[in-house]
Order: structure tokens, then C-alpha cells, then sequence
């Protein structure tokens, strides 16, 4: 099977957005971390997967959660996914400026703790996962904070590669630890002891 | 938010599956050129449709059904068109519900509907279409072609 021409899906995003029948759009983008799927609902983006993570199953998460019509748009996103890339190549830059939205995040526990993560903890930064749960407004609750970024829907833009262990090493990462390393190389915050 | 049914695939799933085919039984229906559009909008329409869908069954042929309806609206419109109809008519007269798949069809011979039922309504594959009208896969597959023909002759005429 052939897929449609890019134009024509295209067309169809953007009359669908217009009319207010896309529950959420996506398309893939090139990275320097390799190829990510990303997938935006009305109000920014919902869910970026890593390569390793089938489309499909991110996909499917993504309409269980904002419903079924989610179309493929590569032109209505094709500045996000530039603006995407652009920063993960950009070891100078800045923090990363993309609306996003937590919609597909239940607990509302793991949502502040992804909104504190988002506020609070810059480019060149790292935080205990103990001190993320206290800014989140539980500081019991280390573990919980783990799964929040473990099950983090939108990695990169929220930063959850900068949440390191209080035992050592780089941790845990949903795009694996290497990408948590070569994310925080990027931007200048590897501790010296994990170089 | 949409509260669909819960077995209703992701959209993009059935574009991914069905687009390409969609767009040859377009071309069938109308001519290269206008194909795409007959897509585009079959998308559209079903895309407006599919929350209110209460199942997730058969749908390559409910889509299959959609193209024939906006083909068969385009010659209409084409055909409008060179009566210097005004755009804004075809919009107000295009219908809300996607599949008025019954209507197209409408008028012609009893032979032809039934093909057309089964392919596009019942979803049928071209043995099993074959084995209800008795005759082989083959030449189950010529009757289907042969009755969009006899749609888009009529449709043109």
C-alpha cells in the first residue's frame, strides 16, 4: 500500500482544524536523537515518542486520551518539529519555548510534578527526584516523582532527563539513559562524575 | 474532548489502510484530476461522522461508501457549475449525514444495486461476493467494476 500524498493529508489537517474535527494531529521528526513521533492536541503538544516506541502504540495512547480522530500533518507541523530539532542541535540555545499539554496525564500528583519540572528547573539544572516531589508539594513522595517522569507524555519538552537519583549515576529515562546523558551534555549539565 | 465508541481505531489508522485504494476507486468514479478532491472530501465527511459511528466495523466499506457520494455529488456540481450555479448553494445542499450511500444508488437496476450492496455495504471480498451471486471470484470482481461504470455513465449523463 501507498500512502496518500503528503499535500492531500495535509489539506485535510488543516480544513479538519478549521472545522474543529481534529482531536490531535502528528508527524514524525528527524532529531539528532533520533526520529521522534510527536502528536499535539489544541492546545500544544500532547505526547512525543522516542524511535523505539512504535508509532501505533503512542498513537493509540493519544486518541484513548483526546479521541479517536487523530490525523497525520506533517506541513500544519512542520515548525514545531523544526523548532524540535533545531534545539536538540543547538547546545548554545535556550530553554525550549513549545506550548504543550498535559491532557493525557491522570494523577493529578504527577501533573504538578511535571508543571513544577516544566517551571522550575532550567536549561544547565538538574534536581533530586526527593526535592522535585517536595516542590510539587510532597516531599515524601521521591517515588511518585519517579513514576511522573517515567511516564512523562511529553519528554524534552518537559525535562524530566534533568531529574537525577539521589543514589548516584544518570538514573532512569523513557528514551533510555544514553539520551539522558546526551541531553544533559547537550546542555551543559552532565555532573562531572557521570562523564 | 470525544467520547467515541471504544473500539473506534485512531483516524489515521484507516487512512493509512484504505487512502490509496480510496483513491483509485475515486479515479474509477471521476478522473484523475478531480480523484484527489473526492478523497480530501470523503475524509472530511468522515472524519465529521466518526465520533457519532457507535461500532468500528466495516469500515473500509462505510468509506468506500462516502467516496461514492462525493463522487457522484461532484458530477452533480460539475454539472451545476456549468449552469453558473453560485458556490454557496452546494455547500448549504451538502448533506450532514455522510452516508446516503442508498440514495446514489437509487434508480438503478435491481442487479446493480445488489453488486454495489455487497461490496460497499455489506464489505464483502470477491469470493464471497462470488459465491452469493453464483458466479466466479473473477467474474465477481468484473460485475462490481461494471456497476461503478454503470454509476458514473449515469451520474455523467
Amino acid at each position: 500500500m501507498t500512502p496518500l500524498p503528503d499535500h492531500l493529508l495535509d489539506a485535510v489537517a488543516t480544513e479538519a482544524v478549521r472545522e474543529g474535527l481534529a482531536d490531535a494531529l502528528f508527524t514524525g521528526v528527524t532529531t539528532s536523537i533520533g526520529r521522534l513521533t510527536v502528536a499535539t492536541g489544541a492546545h500544544g503538544i500532547v505526547r512525543i515518542g522516542f524511535q523505539e516506541e512504535p508509532e501505533d502504540e503512542v498513537l493509540a495512547g493519544v486518541a484513548a486520551g483526546l479521541g479517536p480522530r487523530v490525523l497525520r500533518a506533517p506541513q500544519e507541523l512542520a515548525e514545531t518539529g523544526e523548532a524540535l530539532s533545531a534545539w536538540l542541535e543547538d547546545d548554545h540555545g535556550g530553554e525550549l519555548e513549545l506550548p504543550y499539554d498535559l491532557a493525557l496525564v491522570r494523577s493529578p500528583f504527577r501533573r504538578r510534578v511535571l508543571e513544577a519540572l516544566h517551571a522550575g528547573v532550567h536549561r544547565g539544572e538538574t534536581i533530586r527526584y526527593g526535592e522535585l516531589a517536595a516542590r510539587a508539594g510532597n516531599p515524601k513522595a521521591a517515588r511518585a516523582a519517579g513514576t511522573a517522569c517515567a511516564t512523562n507524555p511529553v519528554p524534552i519538552v518537559v525535562p524530566c532527563h534533568r531529574v537525577l537519583p539521589s543514589t548516584g549515576g544518570v538514573g532512569s529515562y523513557g528514551g533510555g539513559p544514553p539520551r539522558k546523558v546526551a541531553l544533559l551534555e547537550l546542555e551543559g549539565a552532565l555532573p562531572p562524575r557521570l562523564r | 474532548m470525544t467520547v467515541a465508541a471504544p473500539d473506534l481505531p485512531p483516524f489515521h489508522t484507516l487512512v493509512d489502510a484504505h487512502g490509496d485504494e480510496l483513491l483509485v476507486h475515486a479515479r474509477r468514479l471521476t478522473d484523475p484530476v478531480r480523484a484527489e478532491d473526492v478523497v480530501q472530501e470523503t475524509l472530511l465527511r468522515a472524519l465529521r461522522a466518526y465520533p457519532r459511528l457507535r461500532h468500528g466495523d466495516h469500515l473500509r466499506a462505510w468509506l468506500y461508501r462516502i467516496a461514492t457520494t462525493v463522487a457522484m455529488d461532484h458530477h452533480r456540481r460539475g454539472r451545476r457549475e456549468v449552469l453558473a450555479a453560485d458556490a454557496a448553494e452546494h455547500v448549504a445542499a451538502e448533506p450532514d449525514v455522510a452516508d446516503d450511500f442508498e440514495a446514489v444508488i437509487a434508480g438503478l437496476t435491481d442487479t446493480v444495486q445488489v453488486t454495489l450492496r455487497l461490496r460497499f455495504v455489506e464489505d464483502l471480498e470477491y469470493e464471497a461476493i462470488a459465491a452469493r451471486l453464483g458466479c466466479s471470484a473473477p467474474a465477481a470482481r468484473r460485475r462490481v467494476s461494471s456497476a461503478l461504470q454503470t454509476l458514473r455513465e449515469r451520474s455523467a449523463a
